[in-house]
């Protein structure tokens, strides 16, 4: 009787851990195209708004979606805060601290903090184009985030069933 | 005598389902980790199979090595 209750649990937490990890992988195309929507507002609040940056990111934050409103508003509000943050210092922090909460890798981190060390401390074409240079590097990651959750996403699924029906049968 | 059926029945469902596992890898392009699937699973049962030899040997020398 434990036994069988024992073996249901297995199985339930294998494929429950598959269908996470399935969702991990769907979830992040989705942040990324959020994350470039995010950017190219900033943009426009740049290049068209004339906003100072603080005001800028604030903005953006406030029409952005969860993860992602979290990042930019750390960003402004170590910017609003009177430390002494740089423009850079406040964003690595904010984009380190949030981005254990988001589904994206290592390679889109990398292209966030590089065009942080790059924002607001030139004019404004020159920071524009970072922008669309940021924008470009996302979009080709989204490609490719695309194309592995083709792939992934039903691996995942069935894997975590099989791997936790193989545990049970060993366990027998 | 009672032959444990359980055992057989047991190695038999880890060959399936490492075959369905194997199926799943190769399928979405990752060859090696589908290899290596199967090479542990081999071990596995490997080691199945030589603890119920192990047994068989000790049954077979108490039948005819008594001392």
């Amino acid at each position: 009787m434990i036994k069988l209750l024992g073996a249901a649990l297995i199985l339930f937490a294998g494929t429950m851990i598959g269908f996470q990890q399935a969702a991990r992988i769907a979830e992040r195309p989705r942040q990324l195209r959020a994350l470039s929507h995010a950017l190219s507002r900033l943009e426009t609040e740049i290049g068209y708004g004339h906003t100072p940056l603080p005001e800028a990111l604030t903005r953006t934050a406030d029409t952005a979606e969860e993860p992602i409103r979290g990042m930019l508003r750390g960003a402004a509000a170590g910017l609003w805060n009177a430390d002494g943050l740089s423009f850079r210092e406040s964003w690595d922090e904010a984009v380190r601290k949030h981005w254990s909460a988001t589904a994206m890798k290592k390679n889109e981190q990398a292209i966030v903090l590089r065009l942080g060390s790059t924002l607001g401390i030139s004019d404004k074409d020159d920071q524009k184009k970072h922008l669309k240079l940021a924008l470009l590097q996302l979009q080709a990651e989204e490609d490719a985030a695309r194309e592995e959750q083709s792939r992934y996403e039903k691996m995942w699924k069935s894997l975590g069933v099989l791997i936790a029906v193989l545990i049970v049968i060993l366990m027998v | 005598m009672n032959i444990d059926v359980s055992a057989i029945f047991q190695i038999a469902g880890i060959g399936i389902i490492i075959a369905m596992i194997h199926s799943v890898l190769k399928q979405m392009g990752k060859e090696d980790m589908a290899h290596w699937v199967t090479v542990i699973g081999f071990v596995v049962v490997l080691f199945m199979v030589v603890r119920l030899l192990n047994e068989l040997f000790q049954e077979i020398k108490t039948i005819f090595l008594f001392q």
